[in-house]
């Protein structure tokens, strides 16, 4: 009986190894070169498919009569069907190209680069993920893909995003959506997404004052309690365990701390002194019972249930978009609304730098190595990316979903609009709008009629010429895996609960205290490397934005 | 062994079962060896780099893991002085009940909340215990409390506001396997006791608590074993900044380390120790409650 037992033991084991390498096998990878076709001088496409012109998108000359390409999205929420709805049906017929969507996570990914059977195109969420470090290694150039294949793609591209995304061997690998370049920070082209704002009920009862200054602002904040002692006076975003809510860079933004010394590196915004005087500030109004301890637990679902029912008199506000439900929400149930006001300013004169989306964008779109039609792969990026493209994807067919308005605004036809009003499901299945976005970007959302919810809109107005572009702190932190990023985490951790306690001091020595022993926290956790690490990626995201 | 050949039609129908359990629970094993690597990934579990015991290295000088583990352990201490006795004495209570209507209620009260998952349970049990919630409510009304605190802001409180919310949530269910148990008790014992003049918690001392004792041994082992075994719903529900010092779980931890930042092989070396020590709780778990009980249940 034993012995048995000891057999089946042996077996199992023996196959468990044998499983191991048989899996080994599925690791030679395609070999590199894949299907690309280097073009001639001639310019003469695979054996005369079209002929380049840098000044016609290739997809228009291409004379293949169909192409079919897989696309992998690493999102389980994707919408994977094609050629069923207004938006995906025009572009099956422009490009003669046929998609095959798949869907998943990590693992599923993870499978991909085991197997070496990757899908033609790939889109993940993560610039700054090993998988788009090392995409030189299983992905194609944009740069070797536009210049055999569609010249045109270069006139399309936004320069800025192409550069950031460089990899050490001077080529773009991955195109971003949502990718604000410099230039959409200075033209307008976004609006600012943070602002502070007040109930305008509760401003006109307590006067308009003014609440730049700490004096004032305290000074208001009291008025509130007095006024309105059911509401609570300052409010902010729910925090996160490791987040600082609306505290921490935003308010940094808001009052305009420097990003980065003159000499691009790393610059301590938590210790800024302008910075600490208004956390000072906020101690003083925590002291005073104008800040509630609720904000401090309230996870995302509480706050956004306590802004609809207007319970702050004032709030610190990062991510309006995405409250413009509930913003909407108060105003429809009282006639109020909260609108933007001049709030904490800079104690040494800066002026605002609000954020917004960077360069890194959001999704970000690959073609790998094993792709069986390069050539239409980065046509489809040309189409795509161009106004035509980007028009279709946001509005639709000019005619059928949308027409253009005599102030020259993208308007939904009537049918469009009862239809997102009275079946959403319905409407993004058969027409798609703004929901095909892996090369989506927001200025195209500008031209609309009713691109923003009227509860915003005062808002983001105010927001205007405060934005500023954040490049130079994009992607700064340690590589994960190393002994810096696992100290850079634990000092975000610790920060996070050091602003809370500064906040929630008993008395300034209190406070005092809390900030000498993060500042302690800091030494023991190897800070100097972690800045020089910073310090470094700052540098080199200076050079690339200045090339 | 001609036993063997007799049956081998028998034999064979496992076979099924055989290449399940390699495949679903001894292939992933192998996968284990990310441990003792630096994975990322793009890399296959073959072609990620050897580091030997590096990531092991780092886990013993972390203190953040550290800290992990004591808050684990406490906790778990503490829910098997709360949270397993509990269940005992609330199943003997229901047994002891007239059977009818009031018994049923009970039962069924008791058991709800084992079916709403943290992630609601969490939302109620922060909004009472949030300056304008019940608990406050009642303590300022009862004038324990002058003025209305949150009582998820104090870290020193979050243990038990942790242990108090699962054994609200998991006493009733724990009761079943009591019950059933009890419901096996021959009735006559009971007779010839009360015949013996002895009163009712003498019958529990002496006829409930010894005819349960291998079940309740049973689920001390598990409840041992699982020491290291931490509530990752309920944590990431009641975590938050000011109380994460006292907080912060293995599996939290493992979380925020593994998923949130991409570390997977320091993750995988955490979750190995922690199975590791695990095992060995197990088997010291076993061989007490044998010494205890003359037998082993494994």
């Amino acid at each position: 009986m034993m012995k048995k037992g000891r057999r089946v033991v042996a077996f199992a084991m023996m196959s468990t190894i044998a499983v191991g390498t048989m899996t080994g096998c599925g690791d030679s990878k395609s070999s590199a070169g894949g299907k690309m076709v280097v073009t001639g001088e001639d310019g003469v496409v695979e054996d005369g498919r079209y002929t380049l012109d840098e000044n016609v998108p290739a997809w228009q000359l291409d004379t293949k009569e169909s192409s079919t390409l897989s696309w992998y999205v690493n999102a389980d929420w994707w919408n994977t069907e094609w050629g069923n709805d207004v938006v995906t049906k025009k572009i099956k017929e422009d490009m003669k190209l046929n998609v095959e969507f798949s869907v998943g996570d990590d693992t599923k990914l993870n499978t991909f680069f085991a197997s070496g059977d990757m899908p033609d195109i790939i889109t993940v969420f993560d610039a700054n993920s090993s998988i788009a470090q090392k995409a030189d290694t299983w992905a194609y150039s944009l740069q070797d893909l536009a210049d055999n294949y569609d010249p045109y793609f270069y006139k399309v591209a936004a320069e800025d995003t192409l550069n950031w995304f460089k990899l050490s061997d001077d080529k773009t690998y991955g195109y971003a959506n949502y990718s604000n370049t410099i230039a959409d920070y200075e033209n307008g082209d976004i609006e600012a997404s943070s602002a502070f704002v007040i109930r305008d009920d509760v401003y006109e009862a307590i006067g308009k004052p003014e609440m730049k200054t700490k004096e004032q602002f305290i000074a208001a904040l009291k008025d509130i309690k007095a006024k309105y002692p059911e509401l609570v006076p300052f409010g902010f975003n729910n925090f996160e365990t490791d987040g600082t809510s609306s505290l921490g860079d935003i308010l940094q933004d808001y009052i305009g701390v420097p990003l980065a010394d003159n000499d691009n590196s790393f610059y301590d915004r938590n210790l800024d002194e302008d910075y600490l005087s208004w956390v000072k500030t906020l101690n003083e109004a925590y002291r005073d019972g104008l800040i509630n301890d609720d904000s401090f637990t309230d996870d995302n679902t509480a706050w956004q249930e306590k802004l609809s029912i207007g319970k702050y008199g004032c709030v610190m506000m990062a991510g309006v978009p995405q409250q413009s439900g509930f913003l909407t929400q108060f105003t429809n149930d009282t006639g109020h609304k909260y609108i933007a006001i001049d709030g904490p300013a800079s104690t040494v004169g800066n002026e605002p730098k609000l954020n917004q989306a960077g360069l890194s964008g959001w999704m970000v779109t690959y073609i790998s190595k094993t792709c069986k039609d390069p050539a239409k792969a980065i046509q489809l990026y040309t189409y795509l990316l161009s106004d035509e493209g980007q028009i279709l994807t946001t509005y639709g067919v000019e005619g059928e979903t949308y027409t253009i308005n005599s102030d020259g605004l993208y308007e939904l036809t009537d049918e469009a609009k009862e239809l997102q009003l009275k079946d959403n499901d319905r409407f993004k299945k058969e027409m798609r709008l703004a929901e095909f976005i892996p090369f989506g970007h927001d200025k195209y959302r500008k031209l609309g009629v009713d691109a923003f919810p009227e509860s915003i809109v005062q808002i983001q107005e105010w927001g205007r010429g405060k934005l500023y572009h954040h490049y130079i702190l994009e992607n700064v932190d340690p590589d994960a895996g190393t002994a810096e990023a696992r100290a850079n985490a634990a000092i975000k951790t610790n920060w996070s609960s050091t602003l809370v306690s500064l906040i929630r001091a008993k008395d300034d020595a209190a406070f005092d205290s809390t900030l000498k022993a993060y500042k302690q926290f800091l030494d023991e956790n190897s800070w100097n490397d972690i800045v020089k690490v910073k310090t470094e990626k700052m540098k080199r995201n200076a050079e690339k934005i200045s090339e | 062994m001609r036993e063997f050949r007799k049956q081998i039609p028998l034999q064979l129908m496992i076979i099924p079962g055989v290449i399940f359990m390699l495949i679903f629970c001894y292939y992933p094993i192998y996968g284990l060896t990310i441990a003792f690597k630096n994975y990322t990934v793009i890399d296959t579990i073959d072609t990620a780099r050897w580091v030997g015991l590096e990531n092991f290295r780092i886990i013993a000088t972390d203190k953040y893991f550290w800290q992990s583990v004591v808050n684990t352990l406490g906790i778990s201490l503490l829910k098997l002085l709360i949270g397993f006795t509990t269940p005992i004495v609330l199943a003997i209570m229901i047994y002891e009940l007239k059977d009818g209507p009031f018994k049923r209620i009970t039962q069924t009260i008791s058991y709800l909340p084992h079916f709403l998952s943290w992630i609601i349970l969490g939302g109620m049990v922060v909004n009472w215990l949030s300056t304008n919630g019940m608990i406050n409510t009642i303590l300022v009304n009862s004038g324990i409390l002058a003025k209305p605190k949150n009582f998820l802001l104090d870290p020193g409180k979050y243990w038990m506001i942790a242990v108090l919310s699962d054994t609200w949530k998991e006493a009733g269910w724990g009761t079943i396997l009591y019950l059933a148990t009890m419901a096996g008790i021959d009735p006559t014992y009971y007779e010839a006791a009360k015949i013996d003049g002895a009163g009712k918690l003498k019958q529990i001392v002496s006829i409930t608590l010894p005819m349960l004792s291998t079940i309740i041994s049973l689920n001390f082992i598990l409840t041992i074993s699982s020491l290291l075994k931490s509530n990752l719903d309920q944590t990431l529900v009641l975590m938050n900044s000011q109380n994460l010092s006292k907080a912060e779980v293995i599996d939290s931890y493992v979380y925020r380390m593994g998923l949130t930042q991409g570390d997977f092989s320091y993750a995988t070396a955490v979750g190995l120790g922690v199975s590791v020590v695990s095992v060995i709780l197990l088997l010291l778990a076993n061989q007490v409650t044998k010494r205890l009980n003359d037998g082993s249940v494994l």
